[in-house]
């Protein structure tokens, strides 16, 4: 009983809700909508306050010569231009491309992978996959305090692996290329659970007489995921591939706490490189110049989501695994 | 298994059954070896003061509390547990309350406002802290906001309330606007229906809405980092930081902190996934 409610709830419920029940118009008089939107109020406010004022202060900052301590003069794009020009922003806009290519293709990969083993099915999964999920449970201070330890000492357990294999110090965080493929690796193992989760769920709605229908017709395992699950993923898995991108462009900590933009600047992504700038060099300006072009980069591709999950923009019913 | 009838079902259930154990093996594997960064800091936390895992030789230190017991007696350990506590708590709690009334609106009104609203939100979750966190800090030094845990419990229900309307609207919209209707018409006010059958009825979706700002509460590092100052006000993650010192730092001491850090949303997720489905967009940003 409870579970045809929670499935709603999460979003993952088997059947769409029927949009013509829910979305009934009622009939509505001027006080009802009056105190619907009272009921918004509260958080519009909070909103406004932590939100919206912090963006417009940003762009404003972003436009001036200040520091923390001072507001410094009006300089025009002046902080844009230097950023543009500045080598090291590139490079960090290379590294954030390259970090979150490898984790929306690495997690994703993982992810289907793990996911279509458990449709398939096998003795235990019911206590195994609750398991895999850990990564994205655990917080990332934890894990990334682990991680720093087992390959960033030198005395840890991957080290100690690879001495015992022969390999001798690897360094998977002393030089620039080891470092942005541990960096890789760390991100994807944090995300995968992600990607487990939504598509394991989404495969769980696929009707399952499609699967009986294709094995009549004799479809193997191969035949009927490559003909069936696989195109009915094709928009919960766009979905993911956004959404991990935005997540991924955005990620302060994973790479802050395992390398700290390291060895020289190799893993600074673009959001580090801002809080560089703004808390040990003391550029505000800039560093909200480098801010408001990853946020632009997010948001575009939060628009382009949502545009994509809202067809007809003012409809909301969910396009997810249809 | 059922018991198969002729020869051909015979040959296919073999393979399915050897298909079944290939798939519990390799799965297995690669669970044990995902599962390595956080086995270790349960079996570091354990072992005596100064060892650490490393192959083979760990069982033979034994196993000991000496790390829990430093870490309780001689740091702060516990006043960051408890400001966490506070923190994720009140941020859950402030989610719901906020959060809820707003969800109801999406859910049951229409008009360019409100959809501009549900779009603003979406867009909000995708902006980076970076950005947010500046200002913020600027704008809470004047009013004595910085370094407070009412603080952070303002910025943490701001960054948990669009994604916390945006599950509770769909929960309120699986719920059949017709009870509503029929309260109306019994006599009942909008806010009476909202409370008394929207809300009464939405236990697994505000509960899976708490759940999820307190995880970002507690799990939030940026935030914390610049807000916090004094040693009375340190979260859990911001406290961690202090047991790294430049040339020795205590191992043990951060592994068994890191327990405490990791022990509440493992409980939390354990009693979800018992509980509800979590699935779809919805586990989606837990963590």
């Amino acid at each position: 009983m409870t579970e045809t409610i929670t499935e709603a709830v999460t979003g993952s419920a088997p059947v769409p809700v029927q949009p013509q029940f829910v979305r009934r118009r009622p009939r509505r008089s001027n006080s009802d909508a009056i105190q619907l939107r009272v009921l918004a109020t509260p958080s519009i406010v909070i909103l406004c306050l932590i939100g919206v004022y912090p963006i417009i202060y940003a762009v404003y900052q972003s436009l001036r010569s200040g520091t923390l301590i001072s507001s410094g003069s009006f300089v025009g794009l002046a902080n844009y231009k230097y950023v543009l020009t500045n080598s090291t922003f590139w490079s960090s806009a290379r590294f954030t491309l390259i970090f979150t290519l490898a984790a929306v293709v690495g997690s994703y990969l993982v992810g289907l992978a793990l996911a279509l083993t458990f449709q398939a099915g096998f003795p235990g999964a019911r206590i195994i996959k609750p398991l895999l999920l850990l990564p994205w449970v655990v917080p990332v201070v934890v894990s990334m305090t682990s991680w720093g330890w087992l390959i960033g000492t030198g005395q840890g357990l991957a080290d100690e692996f690879t001495h015992a294999l022969g390999l001798g110090d690897v360094g998977f965080l002393a030089t620039p290329t080891n470092a942005v493929i541990s960096v890789s690796v760390v991100k994807i193992w944090e995300s995968f659970p992600f990607m487990l989760l939504v598509l394991g769920a989404a495969m769980e709605t696929i009707d399952p007489t499609l699967y009986e229908a294709a094995r009549v017709d004799g479809a193997g395992w191969w035949a009927s995921t490559r003909h069936i699950t696989l195109p009915l993923l094709r928009n919960v898995s766009f979905m993911t591939w956004i959404l991990m991108a935005i997540f991924s462009v955005n990620d302060f900590p994973t790479v802050w706490l395992l390398t700290g933009g390291g060895p020289v600047g190799a893993t600074q992504s673009l959001v580090v490189y801002a809080y560089e700038l703004v808390f040990q060099e003391f550029h505000t300006g800039q560093g909200i110049a480098i801010a408001i072009f990853a946020t632009l980069i997010a948001g575009g591709m939060a628009i382009g989501l949502f545009r994509f999950l809202n067809p007809g923009s003012t409809r909301t019913s969910r396009r997810v695994a249809r | 298994m059922t018991a198969p009838v002729h020869g051909g079902t015979n040959a296919l259930t073999r393979r399915r059954r050897r298909g079944r154990a290939v798939r519990l093996v390799v799965i297995t594997i690669f669970a044990v070896i995902a599962l390595v960064p956080i086995g270790v800091v349960v079996i570091n936390s354990v072992l005596p003061p100064g060892a650490l895992v490393s192959g083979g030789i760990t069982l033979a230190h034994g196993f000991t509390l000496a790390n829990y017991r430093y870490v309780l007696d001689q740091t702060t350990a516990l006043l960051y547990f408890r400001n966490s506590m506070i923190v994720a708590v009140s941020t859950a709690a402030l989610t719901i309350v906020i959060g809820a009334p707003a969800g109801y609106a999406l859910a049951r009104g229409r008009g360019r406002d409100l959809s501009t609203y549900s779009l603003s939100l979406f867009l909000y979750q995708a902006l980076p802290t970076v950005v947010f966190v500046i200002p913020l800090f600027l704008l809470f030094v004047p009013l004595h906001l910085d370094n407070t845990l009412q603080g952070l419990v303002i910025v943490y229900t701001a960054g948990s309330l669009p994604f916390g309307i945006w599950m509770l609207r769909s929960a309120f919209e699986a719920i059949p606007f017709v009870l509503e209707e029929s309260a109306r018409i019994d006599g009942c006010t909008l806010i009476g229906g909202f409370r008394r059958i929207v809300l009464a009825n939405s236990a697994p979706g505000l509960l899976s809405v708490g759940m999820f700002s307190f995880l970002l509460a507690w799990n939030d590092y940026l935030v914390a980092d610049i807000m916090e100052r004094t040693n009375s006000i340190y979260t859990l993650p911001i406290g961690l930081e202090t047991f790294f010192q430049e040339y020795s730092t205590n191992w043990g001491a951060v592994m068994a902190l890191a327990v405490f850090m990791l022990v509440p949303p493992v409980l939390l997720f354990m009693v979800a996934s018992r509980y509800f489905r979590i699935g779809g967009i919805g586990g989606s940003v837990v963590g």
